[in-house]
């Protein structure tokens, strides 16, 4: 899909911000900062959970991008460039922090028959709406919970993939995962998801 | 042309054919069943909404408190370089 105009706006103003960066300019990585923060702390929030260590992990994602500016090239976004940082960073940090557990709980999903029908059908509520579909408190609670009880190794790929926006291969990278493992974790945490709103709207009528 | 997809064979092939993955054929056995299978039209629909839902609820604006310290952080630390 082509980026729309103001997208394409966006991304210039970008593009001159950066390069008055990095011939010295301290505002203009203030603005570029101001203009990204938002995503950073957001992406590193869901990751960690924990608005101390989000906060943290956006302070070293930006002296991170200060301190390499020199060297970016340019060949890809300045937020493209900061979010795989801060993705960097959010996932190390997790995987310090974390306890193994045994097994990774059951994810739930659709029920099929013996010969292979889906037995439940979604509700059609929400689905016909799409993504118009408005999120009140209630559903948006449902939806933070659902995602938290996801399994971190899904939780990190739906995150970083359908809610920041990374690349299959750039997760690969962040993650150390193959391609494959990662499109099959997405599947999976998207059917646990779909399924959490499907049991709000169910629930609801 | 191979055997007809089930449900269960559609659903578990959704991400690739929603990336455009999937082969030709495979493509067109899925396209078929959904033709054919209105629960699994409506199931597709669901899962097609899920990440952008997911996202709006998930959104997170750094409070200014910490937007600020951040400013604080980042002058300190630059203006030392």
């Amino acid at each position: 899909m082509p980026p729309d105009a103001s997208q394409e706006q966006q991304a210039q103003e970008d593009r001159d911000l950066l390069a008055r960066a990095q011939a010295g300019d301290i505002s203009a990585f203030e603005a570029l900062v101001e203009r990204h923060r938002d995503h950073v702390f957001g992406l590193a929030m869901r990751m960690t959970r924990s608005e101390a260590d989000a906060a943290e992990i956006t302070q070293d994602t930006f002296l991170s991008a200060y301190q390499h500016l020199g060297t970016f090239r340019g060949d890809a976004a300045f937020g493209s460039w900061v979010y795989r940082i801060a993705a960097n960073n959010a996932l190390m940090r997790m995987r310090r922090q974390r306890v193994k557990s045994a097994a990774e709980q059951e994810l739930s999903g659709p029920d099929f028959n013996e010969r292979g029908a889906l037995i439940d059908q979604p509700s059609p509520e929400w689905a016909r709406a799409g993504e118009d579909q408005l999120i009140d408190a209630e559903l948006g609670q449902a939806i933070r919970q659902a995602t938290e009880k996801l399994p971190d190794a899904y939780r990190e790929v739906f995150l970083l993939k359908d809610v920041d926006g990374l690349s299959y291969e750039e997760i690969a990278e962040i993650t150390g995962d193959s391609v494959p493992a990662i499109k099959s974790r997405l599947h999976r945490a998207r059917l646990a998801l779909r399924e959490a709103i499907d049991a709000f709207y169910r629930e609801k009528s | 042309m191979g055997d007809m997809f089930r449900c269960k064979d559609s659903i578990h092939r959704l991400l690739e054919f929603l990336d455009g993955d999937l082969s030709p054929e495979e493509h067109a056995q899925l396209e078929e069943h959904l033709k054919w299978c209105p629960p699994c039209m409506e199931f597709l629909r669901s899962y097609k909404a899920t990440p952008g839902m997911c996202r709006k609820a998930l959104a997170a604006k750094m409070p200014e408190e910490l937007a600020n310290k951040l400013s604080e952080f980042l002058r300190n630390r630059i203006r030392k370089a």
